[in-house]
């Protein structure tokens, strides 16, 4: 009955995480990715058997036995989630910054159209200037801008080091 | 040659000592830090490259090995494991990442390299070879993590809008990717209870087809969206672009490559049998990888943009690959797998090739966009032929090593009946070309434009260089395997039948496992036939 109940939560969860994440919005996406996490975490803990009130610790002077089989839940799936709560943790806390550096550089939580003009054209070989004009918002090149503004036409910011 | 086993922790030992150790240099306020840093991580690399070259020989002279973990016996400790498909990995990202380094030295902006480039790249390179070494389901998944949390940042290093859009879906995608690994992971330990990958493969004979079929899904799902296969590629091309120029090519040669070789790995390990079975699957995933990324390669309106495509399309050539890994040929068995491994080895080495070719004009002229191109054939005769020969070695013309692996993996498709895919890749080799032609036309024939502005660093003799001959390097490289063929298809078919070789893997990583299943019936296959327990 427990293992059912737990099916249902982790198919539960992870429906509402893919739903999170398919809705606009950038709160919505790392709240949806938490719960996909939840789910594969807590799918993870299922593998081990589910026993209530039983610790995998097997007194000093007794042998562990074939038989002490199923007894007890296997302690090394929670391990296992350990180790993935720290990485999906680590990861989720660097979106939640990426997402706020984006608010903070576009002021607007909303990714810009980026492919919009670039699906516009049919022709491959067409010039580019008569049929797309590229918005700002798709310039690929803001990172060759800083480089040349900044560093390599002022050749004393290269020294300042810190 | 004998080399004791320790030496297997070295691959991963020798970046994270590094890469910790000029992760320190980040927190002491010198001038000279980034220097510093530099000096470790060329240290690193090439330390990294000698160790790899060292393996190769080992392994390629037949020979195998495992080491486990603080010595606990199989299934309970970690286990590390090589063979000729690790090594060769190894050696290839070794020296791709020996080839980036003076390219990134020279290019790179104060800025990014003070934010912690060099640590990153070192942690990159860690993640990478762990992935390569590791007999450890969970272990492979961690190191994927560590391959991925330093490509975060490496992708983002900078902070212009661009990376971050490019950043989060990245990030996202990938996140997704990673959890339907664990859950595979978790899945195979909850029915096999073993994450020993030779315990995994002695195991999975005997479980219901229907946890095969879960667990080969998953696999499949979390290596193709980290192999940017058909329907989960979509992170690639919305991020590659946005980093600096050897972040990409860097990339390029590492983290996609790293999900082909899991695949490579996994399949004939745990079910050689669902190679044949989903083969129709796996060849129509191909195929639609194959196509879609040429297709979209050809809307692209920049150098790197149009040539993260061209990773996709090229990664269906690799699937096709694996989709005829176990077919029957005339050479035998085993040997659409060599061929799929010697094309991903020339892919690395020709992708990475063109974006350091594509970077270094884009570094050189202040853009990347094709209709602001133009001439640079002119300014840059011999960067120009280094990116033709390049080129025309991805698109798959004689004698570069684009023609043998292309030509290969049709003689297996066609061999094994499957002709079919086999006539989408011709087309899509078309297509390949009439896009390079295009990239071609648009950034190095005509008129050079008056604005380019060479940025003062790129202009000494030693940035030139730099940019120039790691190219350089890898053209040659890549006509050598064309030219040369027999040495490279002799190794990678070493390194093929080593990996279809089970029992042989088991036999390397603990012989007492099978001893512990003494109900289940394993086997090479198809030699063997396993379907017994299926």
């Amino acid at each position: 009955m427990t293992a059912i109940m737990l099916a249902v939560l982790v198919g539960v969860l992870f429906a509402c995480g893919a739903y999170m994440i398919l809705l606009r919005g950038q709160i919505k996406l790392v709240l949806g990715l938490g719960l996909i996490t939840h789910a594969v975490n807590l799918a993870l803990f299922g593998t081990g058997k589910l026993t209530r009130g039983a610790p995998p610790i097997v007194p000093h002077e007794q042998q562990v036995t074939a038989a002490m089989a199923g007894q007890f839940a296997d302690p090394l799936p929670q391990a296992l989630i350990l180790t993935a709560i720290v990485i999906s943790f680590g990861v989720t806390a660097f979106i939640v910054v990426l997402i706020y550096r984006r608010d903070a550089l576009t002021g607007s939580d909303l990714a810009p159209g980026e492919l919009a003009t670039v699906i516009n054209t049919s022709d491959p070989f067409a010039p580019f200037s008569s049929r797309m004009v590229m918005p700002e918002a798709a310039d690929d090149y803001d990172i060759l801008q800083f480089e040349l503004d900044e560093v390599y036409d002022n050749p004393q910011a290269e020294g300042a080091d810190e | 040659m004998n080399v004791h086993p320790t030496i297997l922790a070295m691959p991963v030992a020798i970046p994270l000592l590094f890469g910790a150790l000029s992760l320190l240099m980040q927190g002491i306020r010198t001038p000279h830090r980034v220097r510093v840093q530099q000096i470790l991580a060329g240290i690193a690399i090439g330390a990294n490259l000698i160790l790899a070259l060292l393996l190769l020989s080992y392994t390629l002279s037949g020979g195998r090995m495992s080491f486990q973990m603080g010595l606990w016996p199989a299934p309970f400790g970690i286990t590390v494991y090589i063979d000729g498909l690790s090594a060769i990995m190894l050696t290839t990202v070794g020296l791709l990442s020996a080839l980036i380094f003076p390219f990134a030295v020279a290019t790179m902006d104060a800025e990014r390299a003070r934010l912690g480039f060099y640590p990153m790249a070192l942690f990159l390179l860690m993640g990478a070879n762990g992935a390569f070494i590791t007999g450890d389901l969970f272990n492979l998944y961690v190191f994927y993590e560590v391959l991925l949390m330093s490509s975060f940042v490496l992708l983002t290093l900078g902070g212009t809008p661009s990376q971050i859009n490019g950043g989060i879906r990245y990030v996202v995608l990938n996140l997704m990717g990673s959890m339907m690994l664990l859950l595979a992971a978790g899945i195979t330990y909850g029915t096999l209870g073993t994450l020993n990958m030779a315990h995994i493969a002695v195991r999975m004979g005997a479980t219901p087809y229907l946890v095969q079929a879960v667990i080969a899904g998953l696999l499949l799902i979390a290596f193709g969206a980290k192999a940017a296969a058909f329907p989960v590629f979509f992170w690639l091309p919305s991020s590659y672009h946005t980093p600096h120029p050897a972040v990409t090519a860097l990339f390029s040669g590492v983290l996609t490559k790293v999900g082909m070789y899991s695949l490579f790995r996994t399949f004939p390990l745990f079910f050689p049998w669902l190679l044949d079975e989903w083969q129709p699957l796996i060849l129509t995933i191909a195929g639609l990888t194959m196509v879609i990324g040429v297709l979209g390669a050809f809307a692209q309106p920049t150098i790197r943009r149009l040539l993260s495509f061209h990773i996709i399309s090229q990664i269906g050539y690799m699937f096709m690959g694996l989709g005829v890994a176990m077919a029957p040929t005339p050479y035998g068995v085993g040997f659409g797998l060599a061929l799929a491994i010697l094309f991903l080895v020339h892919n690395q080495i020709v992708k990475t090739a063109l974006l350091l070719g594509g970077g270094a004009v884009e570094l050189e002229t202040g853009t990347g966009k094709l209709n602001e191109l133009g001439g640079v054939v002119a300014l840059r005769p011999f960067q120009a032929a280094l990116f033709f020969l390049a080129a025309f070695s991805l698109a798959g013309f004689p004698p570069t090593s684009g023609f043998i692996g292309k030509l290969g993996l049709l003689e297996v498709t066609f061999s094994s009946g499957s002709w079919v895919i086999a006539a989408v890749s011709v087309f899509v080799s078309l297509l390949t070309t009439m896009s390079m032609i295009r990239l071609w036309q648009y950034v190095f024939w005509g008129k050079p434009h008056s604005k380019y502005r060479m940025p003062k660093k790129l202009a000494t003799q030693g940035a030139s260089m730099a940019m120039t001959v790691p190219v350089l390097i890898l053209v040659v490289l890549s006509i050598a395997i064309g030219v040369m063929a027999q040495p490279a298809l002799d190794a990678v078919q070493v390194a093929a039948s080593q990996v279809i070789d089970r029992v042989g893997y088991v036999e390397t990583v603990g012989p007492e496992l099978t001893a512990s299943d003494l109900q289940i019936p394993f086997g090479n296959y198809p030699a063997d036939a396993v379907a017994a327990g299926r």
